[in-house]
């Protein structure tokens, strides 16, 4: 088969007209936007699902990535304005994949729309009736660290720049209504199924950060200085909410921060018996971070391998080491929090004697692990899309097409195989943009 | 000149207005000539403000468009997109960067940075007075990719384009598929056999009519740009017909006497002067090693009619648009006396560790006759070093630690001592390392500064070290094998192939990307990508995810036949020009050549090789040649503002 020209295909189905993709992408992080991009760019048209109501998945929210310390909203952001414009591409935000079934040659897929009781397509992204908005609720997209209103538009860089409105929390005062100048907010809005007939499916659903509340020893939810690395990225990035790093409990500077890695990595006792591949390199990235913003503080990081494999990884992890940033082998065993809300960490010393020993800090990062989305099989209807022993879509000839799946046509791309970094990610979802070409031109 | 320029100026939410004073650069810049209309503007690049510029470009007639933001790195091409929408030149559009340059980097002094935003626009705004209305060229290009190195990333780029419809040439220095998998047989992580991946490899490659494979070839000469290279590639003889006669070659092999070091082996065994590197090498078809024919060369003689002797080497140029580069690696090769290599008769490197398993007989691990009981890796050699090779491989520690239990279904128990720097089993990988310490293997852990010393002790070859998990303890070991564990290398010849292709290399010496983020398979040499380990230590399946991706871009690249060029490209004022040609001498694209146009000799520019770098314009001692998009009267009028305050 030829790479369609143009965007859109009507075909005719059951008295209805439905519309036709070379590929249904799922998931609109860098994985699914680099392996859309890459289709779209030999030609293919592909419909792109997000669940969330913006495109950018995990990467636009991190500050700064390892090794060569880039702006990540930066070199991200022209990515997403890349999707988004794409003729070949068309995006699906706030929205999920109810069922696809195979037919043949083709995936009869449904989506499902969610109402964001915004016009997408009138909205201008003013920001009027967020600060009309009466209710203060916490913000997702900063982890908890700050609030937001319940009008909103997600986060800075988001795209489409649309507002939303969170029902849950909203209490119908219509203060955004009054204010919103084109008239855009709808509370009748419902949830909208829209049918399209997909030729390929390339998953690209990403992955689940490891809930830390799982391991009760390290305290997390309960004391509070004890936070998740995703937590600190966003106390580091460019926009961050306090311009410097405080700690939660009681916004004092801290003067020394430890790390605790494979938090939920590396660890039966929660499942997890596999490594994450990004924990070590992001905590030493951050720890590089922390020296900028808090030039006086020490960081101190615990670990059980320093897993610095990629290209520039190791020297960055020297370099850091060079810096005086400090690395302790020793699995940290709990934490307990004093009554001024330091954390005494507990540790098996293996390299000084393996004494078991105790520290005291005035904050601790969890350098939580990935896990996998286990929903995926579910999409499909009269299929059966296998996952591995460790919950990953399984990738039937690893070592030659990297991407194919128990499925015929359906592919796999990014941290949906496994945990993997973003160049990783980029190569994985390449990989499977190309194999979907490649199955597409023998159809 | 333009009369109507539109000026927006980004708050980028607050990234800009947190330190420069927007309202200020609006003032100082609204009552300049030419400027018609100027807005503040949250997010210049958001759709709703995208859309409100086509409607000011179409409804005020504006002729010329700035926009005050970020870098144009990220979005020069969101804004040239605006300008088409509303019916403007893309050209006649100017990007001035007021926060990587302006706030983010003064965010110190909030003052000056608002000057320096003013000087900034103001400056842009003269740009665009002075921009010029300008078409992209638009050329044919081929239809056609060379993939150097038919090893498992190279073959299976290779399959790929020709799937997608490209034409393919696929060069390889050996006489045999694989690379440097066949040396291995017996793979990681999988049950898969390297023989059995590199035949289901090699039948796909034969199959495809568009793939045209060449062995015993290498790159020589490229010239052209992307789009259209010409590549010239040398192919040595084999020596064998290709209608050769099975059993007239078999049995001139068997009359064959003269041996030498087998390279496939690593020396550790001989082979004949007919031959193939492994019994089940491919292509099916033996090669002649004449230059150490040595006696054997009359026997050679006797059996003239079945092989080719009299072929030279052969010289061919092909058409390309796009190259990809999967030259693979080489194995670290330690200097001799390093940890005893070379010196202590049972130190081999991991790459031979795989060889003498693959050469011993079944149910036995032999090493020179002698029965192996046990083994003693040294990890990170040739890796992660203090100076010199400075980068982890990545490989080593899962596929030393996967052979350990692989080798312990193979034969009868081999006792595994891991002597480590840093164990990085990364993702999955981790559980091999779990079994291996259920299977009873043991690990000591060295540290960074203080490398294992290999010394005979009593008769035998003993690694001592400090070990750090038994805090510092010093321990000797002597197994029966010592294992340095090696890590990768770029290929002995890269540098010769990043001089044909002008690839870059990095400071790890392996071909370097575009981005290592972002662009991991392409470099800044537009159409020459980079795949597998010839980027960086990969295992197959990371090499195989890169050969795909190269693939895909080539194939974005090429698959519409024609390929758009920047309009920026050096112009020639033939008037001015007195035919010195500096700007010959100092182009580094070869754009430039003289012609005769009668009787006065003139540079002239060849639009598909110029890239517009400008080296050509500083050199003209007439001024004769400009640049278009940076002419002298838009530099000169940025100068001028800049200057005045």
């Amino acid at each position: 088969m030829e790479p369609t020209t143009t965007n859109i295909e009507k075909q005719t189905a059951a008295g209805v007209d439905v519309t036709t993709y070379d590929a249904l992408v799922i998931g609109g992080g860098i994985g699914g936007e680099e392996a859309a991009l890459n289709l779209a760019n030999m030609g293919y048209s592909v419909i792109m699902v997000e669940k969330d109501y913006s495109i950018g998945g995990k990467m636009v929210h991190l500050s700064k990535v390892f090794p060569t310390l880039d702006c990540s909203a930066c070199i991200t952001t022209p990515k997403m304005s890349e999707t988004i414009r794409h003729p070949n591409i068309e995006i699906l935000t706030y929205s999920e994949v109810r069922g696809i079934e195979k037919d043949g040659k083709i995936f009869n897929t449904s989506i499902v729309k969610k109402p964001r009781y915004v016009i997408e397509a009138d909205c201008t992204g003013c920001q009027l009736c967020e600060q009309a908005c009466p209710v203060v609720v916490q913000d997702q997209y900063q982890y908890d660290l700050v609030g937001r209103k319940a009008a909103y538009i997600p986060f800075s860089v988001a795209a489409p720049r649309v507002a939303a409105i969170d029902i849950e929390n909203c209490t119908l005062c219509g203060a955004c209504e009054r204010v919103c100048p084109p008239n855009c907010i709808d509370f009748t809005m419902k949830e909208e199924v829209i049918d399209v007939i997909v030729k390929s499916v390339i998953i690209a659903s990403g992955f689940e950060l490891f809930d830390a509340k799982k391991i009760p020893q390290y305290g997390f939810g309960k004391y509070k200085n004890v936070i998740h690395a995703m937590q600190m990225e966003r106390q580091l990035v460019p926009t961050r909410p306090y311009n410097t790093v405080l700690r939660p409990k009681d916004g004092k500077m801290p003067d020394n921060i430890a790390y605790v890695l494979c938090t939920g990595s590396r660890d039966k006792t929660i499942g997890n018996p596999i490594c994450s591949q990004v924990c070590c390199m992001y905590s030493i990235k951050q720890a590089q971070l922390i020296m900028g913003a808090l030039p006086m503080a020490d960081v101190t990081i615990y670990y059980m391998d320093i897993r610095a494999y990629g290209k520039g990884f190791h020297e960055f992890y020297i370099q850091t080491k060079n810096m005086g940033v400090e690395f302790v082998k020793g699995k940290i065993a709990k934490i307990d929090e004093k009554d001024d809300g330091d954390l005494v960490l507990h540790y098996e010393d293996i390299e000084n004697g393996g004494a078991p020993k105790t520290a005291t800090y005035d904050m601790v990062v969890l350098a939580v692990g990935v896990l996998p989305q286990n929903n995926i099989p579910e999409l499909f209807k009269n299929e059966v899309l296998e996952l591995d022993e460790f919950n990953y879509v399984k990738q039937t000839d690893k070592l030659v097409n990297p991407g194919m799946t128990t499925i015929d046509g359906v592919f796999v791309a990014g941290t949906s195989s496994g945990p993997m970094d973003i160049p990783d990610t980029i190569l994985s979802a390449g990989s499977a943009s190309a194999e979907t070409a490649s199955y597409l031109r023998r159809l | 000149m333009k009369q109507k320029i539109g000026v927006y100026i980004c708050q980028c939410g607050s990234n800009i207005s947190d330190y420069v004073d927007v309202d200020k650069v609006l003032d100082s810049v609204k009552d300049l000539e030419g400027v018609s209309l100027v807005k503040i503007t949250m997010f210049s690049c958001s759709d709703s403000t995208q859309n409100e510029m086509v409607d000011d470009i179409k409804n005020e007639d504006l002729d010329g468009l700035v926009v005050a933001s970020c870098s144009p790195k990220l979005h020069l091409p969101t804004f040239r997109n605006v300008a088409i929408r509303g019916g403007l030149n893309p050209y006649n559009y100017v990007q001035v960067n007021i926060r990587e340059q302006g706030s983010w980097a003064h965010s110190d002094n909030p003052k000056k940075a608002t000057e320096k935003a003013i000087q900034l626009v103001k400056a842009g705004i003269e740009r665009t007075k002075y921009s010029n209305a300008l078409e992209k060229t638009v050329i044919p290009s081929e239809k056609a990719v060379a993939v150097i190195g038919a090893g498992i990333a190279g073959m299976k780029a290779a399959i790929e384009l020709a799937d997608m419809g490209l034409s393919v040439y696929l060069i390889e220095k050996d006489f045999f598929v694989g690379g440097r998998i066949t040396q291995w047989e017996d793979l990681c992580t999988v049950e898969e056999l390297a023989s059995d991946t590199v035949t289901r490899l090699y039948d796909e490659v034969k199959s495809k009519d568009n793939l045209t494979l060449f062995l015993g070839a290498t790159a020589e000469n490229m010239s052209g740009s992307v789009g259209n290279f010409k590549l010239t590639i040398n192919i040595r003889p084999r020596y064998i017909k290709s209608d050769f006669n099975k059993d007239k070659i078999e049995e001139l092999t068997g009359k064959c006497k003269t041996l030498t070091p087998n390279e496939f082996d690593f020396g550790l065994t001989k082979r004949k002067i007919v031959f193939k590197t492994y019994p089940g090498a491919l292509p099916d078809i033996p090669v002649v090693d004449i230059k150490n024919a040595g006696d054997d060369i009359n026997i050679i003689n006797e059996f003239k009619d079945h092989l080719d002797l009299d072929r030279k080497d052969e010289s061919i140029t092909v058409d390309i648009g796009s190259v990809i580069l999967a030259t693979g690696s080489d194995p670290y090769t330690p200097k001799v006396g390093e940890l005893g290599y070379k010196e202590i008769d049972n130190v081999v490197t991991f790459q031979e560790f795989k060889r003498i398993i693959e050469l011993s007989p079944n149910g036995k691990l032999k090493y020179n006759g002698k029965d192996i009981k046990s083994v003693g890796y040294i990890y990170c050699v040739g890796s992660c070093q203090a100076e010199g090779n400075m980068y982890c491989s990545r490989f080593c520690c899962t596929c030393a630690i996967s052979t350990s239990l692989s080798i312990n279904k193979r034969f009868e128990k081999i006792r595994f001592y891991h002597v480590y720097k840093h164990i990085r089993t990364y993702g999955k990988q981790e559980v091999l390392y779990d079994q291996a310490g259920r299977q009873g293997d043991i690990f000591f852990k060295f540290d960074e500064d203080e490398e294992p010393v290999v010394s005979m002790v009593d008769g035998e070859g003993t690694i001592t070290f400090n070990d750090l998990l038994t805090d510092g303890e010093e321990i000797s070991v002597s197994p029966d094998l010592i294992v340095l564990v090696t890590g990768m290398v770029p290929r002995d010849d890269y540098k010769r192939v990043a001089e044909v292709f002008k690839a870059p290399i990095g400071r790890d010496k392996f071909f370097n990307e575009a981005h290592p983020k972002l662009r991991p398979v392409e470099t800044v040499i537009d159409g020459i990508m980079i795949a597998g380990a010839s980027q960086g230590p990969k295992s197959i399946s990371e090499s195989t995810k890169s050969a795909l991706s190269a693939a895909s871009k080539a194939d974005a690249l090429l698959h519409k036949g024609e390929i758009e060029l920047e309009p920026t490209l050096a112009m020639i004022d033939t008037s001015l020009c007195e035919g010195s040609g500096l700007c010959i001498q100092a182009c580094p694209f070869n754009a430039i050549t003289m012609i005769d146009a009668g009787g006065k000799k003139l540079a002239q520019v060849e639009k598909s090789a110029c890239k517009g770098c400008g080296w050509c314009l500083a050199v003209c001692p007439h001024d004769a040649i400009e640049l278009a998009g940076y002419t002298n009267n838009e530099m000169e009028g940025m100068i001028e503002s800049l200057i005045t305050v």
